[in-house]
């Protein structure tokens, strides 16, 4: 069966498509359309997808949308009615936004892709997290916790997958929590006083709370208040958000948290202002980590299950992933490459091709790499229109010359075959640098990402030598895979690693398996031939506010305006030329 | 290139309305740091339109004009922020934004969507209109010789922009560059109605949902109400599922 999972119209719209149970492509309508967090209908995604795997429309089984919009906008409309008459001022505004295509999506999609409205199918939100989650994993009975801001009603859900032996599915949701009470609401307002924007800022945050101590814990945990049955509620007299599209938070909350920070107000940890700030974040982390592991313990001890499926945008959330993993009882935790909503087009897809069309199990290949290809010749055609030099190596070469540079302190721009699905470059579409100086951090964050000086690189070491370097509980390999948890860095290693050490000696790591990204974990291997250290400071391929690059055009547009020295593509290496081309320029204008 | 712009008509008319509204240092920095998020937006634009021409020649010219754009967002910034270091916090207030048609950089332009052409009169006519809002700012901050340093620095660049985007435009439109300003203007005119209509149309349905919100509303409001007093706090079973084929 050929099933078309979209996700779409909240944030990081996706299409992926299922071809006889086994996801053929998936990729985000950012990468695509070159609009960061692109919530727009992912017209150019699906159409990708089509082309893709040489289908027409009229050709898919089904459609799956990742969320019942008639069921979403129950809850908008039902949250306007309960805070009457303070909602006078978000209502118009919330209708406005539900009352286009939000709610009109089956005549939205049949219109575009001209299928009958019969095989166009809808799961609940939380349902294509979870099948996100469970069925891309290699595990065949597992728990499952997902968590994000809201989908309909669900903010968080608890339960468990298993396949039998006939290959039947069966995802079962045993309990969940409703908004407005949601974790990822939760951090999501201290995102927004923070001054970080909401749905793209929570990274900031994670990594501003290594720099705090969580000295308001017990300010949060009045927020977040635990209930007898295991669950949580949010006291809501601290937020707006349920009330107002206007403001998260409300004055209670300012006049325990202080003043919400300017976004144009650099953080400065060296005040007492800025060390408030990460003091805040630290402690809204801190009580984030315990609930996560409170509920993930629960679960373990209820199901039995060594496994855990972990889903949702709360996902992202790489210190609690690793907390949960080595407090919760927790054999192995699994962690989607994209665990928040792009990859519920994927979750939709599978879910229906398991649950609602019964088709028997079968093992997803357990790798991000279902994006765009990216063509090395377009790559020599451009740096050659611009007068730079390329150079086409054959494999061992270009692994060499590339551990040379990265040794003499280059930085690296790496396009390697298909593009990641999810927010994280996993060595096809990454930036790289040497791990040993801290002041490569500082060149990272100043010359090419543009970004706050408090936020952290990430390494990637070979999945054989990750002990060595990373003190990884049992488990902590397969949460690397996809960089899902961050982990200590030994202390031995810390100078000698100290671009991509955070401030609390921790790192999200990237174990990095030769099946999975064979070509990347070559080059792992001939940086540690060539420095005696197999690590490499991993970023994503993007400039600030920008989606990581997808072809070998953007790749290089990114090379041209950045501080990369060298930009490879499959064989081809483009090294930067720093003469100077103004006048050039000028001369024909 | 080199040519020398100077405020429009409009603007020398708006001068004292200008000179207001740069006169007070906590608008002129949330100003300043909008321009440099409008500069930042249009870097980027024109770095995808580098990326998807297949003319040499303007993909450098675009880079060149895209790492211009970013160094203004820098510019920008940074004046903003020095300003706002010096003030106490406050909430943004009345800044004029509606006044800037040219300082919208390439905000409502679908880069992908324009051919080479268009797109180059579509670039000449937004600098120009950002040109001239700019000299008219440069004139009113006699008060602010910093700021002021800021767009001279801009406004050189600016004319740099509308030359190359004037030579280029004739160079790939060869004898249909004058039509094609033409037509660039017309968009123009036509995307700022659309504006314009879009923003009374929500206006309008604003206030007809208002009227609604307090007309229809109240008895169902109390229900709901009703409704979620009874509602257990935690964890509650989790929903049945109902078919895929069900919305709801």
């Amino acid at each position: 069966m050929r099933i078309l999972g979209i996700s779409a119209h909240y944030h990081d719209s996706a299409a992926a498509l299922v071809d006889g149970g086994v996801p053929v492509c998936a990729v985000q309508e950012e990468r695509l359309s070159r609009r960061k967090n692109d919530a727009a209908f992912p017209l150019l995604a699906i159409e990708w997808c089509l082309e893709r795997a040489g289908l027409e429309p009229e050709q898919l089984d089904a459609v799956v949308f990742y969320e019942k919009p008639m069921l979403k906008f129950e809850r908008i409309l039902t949250m306007a009615l309960r805070g009457f008459p303070r909602t006078w001022r978000s209502f118009p505004r919330a209708m406005k936004n539900s009352l286009g295509e939000k709610l009109w999506v089956k005549g939205i999609i049949a219109s575009h892709l001209g299928v009958p409205g019969r095989k166009i199918l809808f799961t609940e939100h939380h349902q294509a997290h979870a099948a996100a989650a469970f069925l891309t994993a290699p595990t065949r009975a597992a728990a499952i916790l997902t968590a994000d801001g809201v989908g309909e009603w669900a903010t968080l859900s608890v339960g468990r997958g298993a396949v039998d032996a006939e290959g039947r599915t069966k995802i079962e949701a045993m309990r969940e929590i409703r908004f407005p009470h949601s974790l990822g609401m939760l951090y999501s307002t201290f995102t927004a006083w923070l001054g970080f924007p909401v749905n793209e800022g929570e990274y900031k945050v994670m990594g501003l709370a290594a720099h705090g101590r969580p000295s308001l814990a017990a300010e949060v945990r009045k927020v977040l208040l635990r209930t007898p049955e295991g669950g949580f509620a949010l006291d809501l007299s601290w937020f707006d958000y349920h009330l107002s599209a206007r403001s998260s938070y409300s004055t209670k909350f300012l006049d325990a948290f202080g003043a919400a920070r300017d976004p144009w107000d650099p953080i400065d940890l060296s005040t007492e202002r800025g060390r408030h700030y990460a003091d805040v974040a630290a402690s809204v982390q801190r009580v984030l980590e315990d609930t996560l592991v409170d509920l993930a313990s629960a679960l373990r001890a209820e199901t039995g299950l060594p496994d855990l499926c972990l889903g949702g945008g709360v996902a992202l959330n790489g210190c609690a992933n690793a907390r949960i993993l080595r407090e919760s009882g927790f054999e192995r935790v699994f962690v989607p490459p994209a665990p928040g909503d792009a990859g519920c087009a994927l979750g939709a897809a599978l879910y229906a091709d398991r649950v609602h069309f019964a088709n028997p199990w079968r093992e997803v290949p357990d790798h991000p790499f279902w994006g765009p290809e990216a063509e090395p010749a377009d790559l020599s055609r451009l740096a050659g229109e611009d007068g730079l030099p390329s150079e086409r190596f054959a494999e061992p070469e270009l692994l060499a010359r590339v551990a040379d540079e990265l040794y003499a302190g280059r930085i690296v721009g790496w396009v390697d075959g298909p593009s990641e699905f999810g927010p994280r470059a996993l060595g096809h579409r990454s930036i790289l640098a040497a791990p040993h100086d801290a002041a490569m951090r500082d060149k990272l964050n100043r010359s090419i990402k543009f970004r706050e000086e408090f936020r952290p690189f990430a390494p990637a070491v070979p999945i054989e030598a990750a002990s060595r370097y990373f003190d990884l509980p049992a488990g902590g390999e397969r949460l690397g895979r996809f960089m899902s948890g961050v982990f200590p860095v030994r202390p031995e290693w810390r100078d000698r690693l100290a671009a991509v050490t955070h401030v609390d000696g921790t790192a999200r790591v990237q174990t990095v398996e030769r099946g999975m990204a064979p070509r990347f974990h070559a080059l792992l291997e001939a940086v540690g031939r060539r420095t005696g250290l197999p690590v490499l400071l991993n970023t994503s391929f993007n400039l600030a506010g920008e989606p990581i690059v997808n072809r070998a055009a953007e790749a290089y547009s990114t090379f041209r305006r950045s501080g990369i020295d060298l930009l490879v593509c499959g064989p081809v290496l483009v090294p930067k030329k720093r003469a100077a081309q103004r006048g050039a320029e000028e001369a024909v204008a | 290139m080199g040519e020398v712009v100077g405020p429009s008509a409009l603007d020398r008319a708006l001068r004292p309305l200008h000179r207001w509204v740069w006169r007070d240092p906590q608008r002129c920095a949330r100003k300043l740091l909008r321009f440099a998020e409008t500069e930042a937006d249009g870097g980027r634009d024109l770095s995808r339109a580098a990326e998807l021409t297949n003319d040499p020649l303007l993909r450098r010219l675009y880079f060149r004009h895209a790492e211009d754009e970013l160094r203004h967002a820098a510019l920008f910034r940074e004046r903003g922020r020095a300003l706002l270091r010096g003030l106490p916090r406050a909430r943004a207030g009345f800044e004029a934004n509606w006044l800037a048609p040219g300082e919208r950089g390439l905000d409502d332009l679908r880069v992908d969507r324009e051919r080479d052409e268009s797109l180059l009169a579509f670039l000449h006519l937004s600098e120009k209109a950002a040109a001239q809002r700019f000299a008219m700012y440069r004139q009113v901050l006699g008060h602010d010789p910093a700021t002021r340093a800021v767009f001279d620095d801009v406004l050189h660049d600016e004319a740099f922009h509308m030359s190359y985007t004037h030579t280029q435009l004739a160079r790939v439109a060869a004898g249909r560059s004058r039509m094609r300003l033409w037509r660039a203007r017309i968009a123009r005119l036509w995307k700022a109605y659309l504006r314009a209509a879009a923003a009374l149309a929500s206006v309008v349905g604003t206030l007809l949902l208002r009227v609604q919100y307090f007309l229809l509303l109240p008895p169902f409001a109390l229900f709901a109400r009703r409704a979620w007093r009874r509602e257990p706090a935690g964890f509650v079973a989790a929903r049945r599922p109902s078919p895929l084929t069900s919305q709801y």
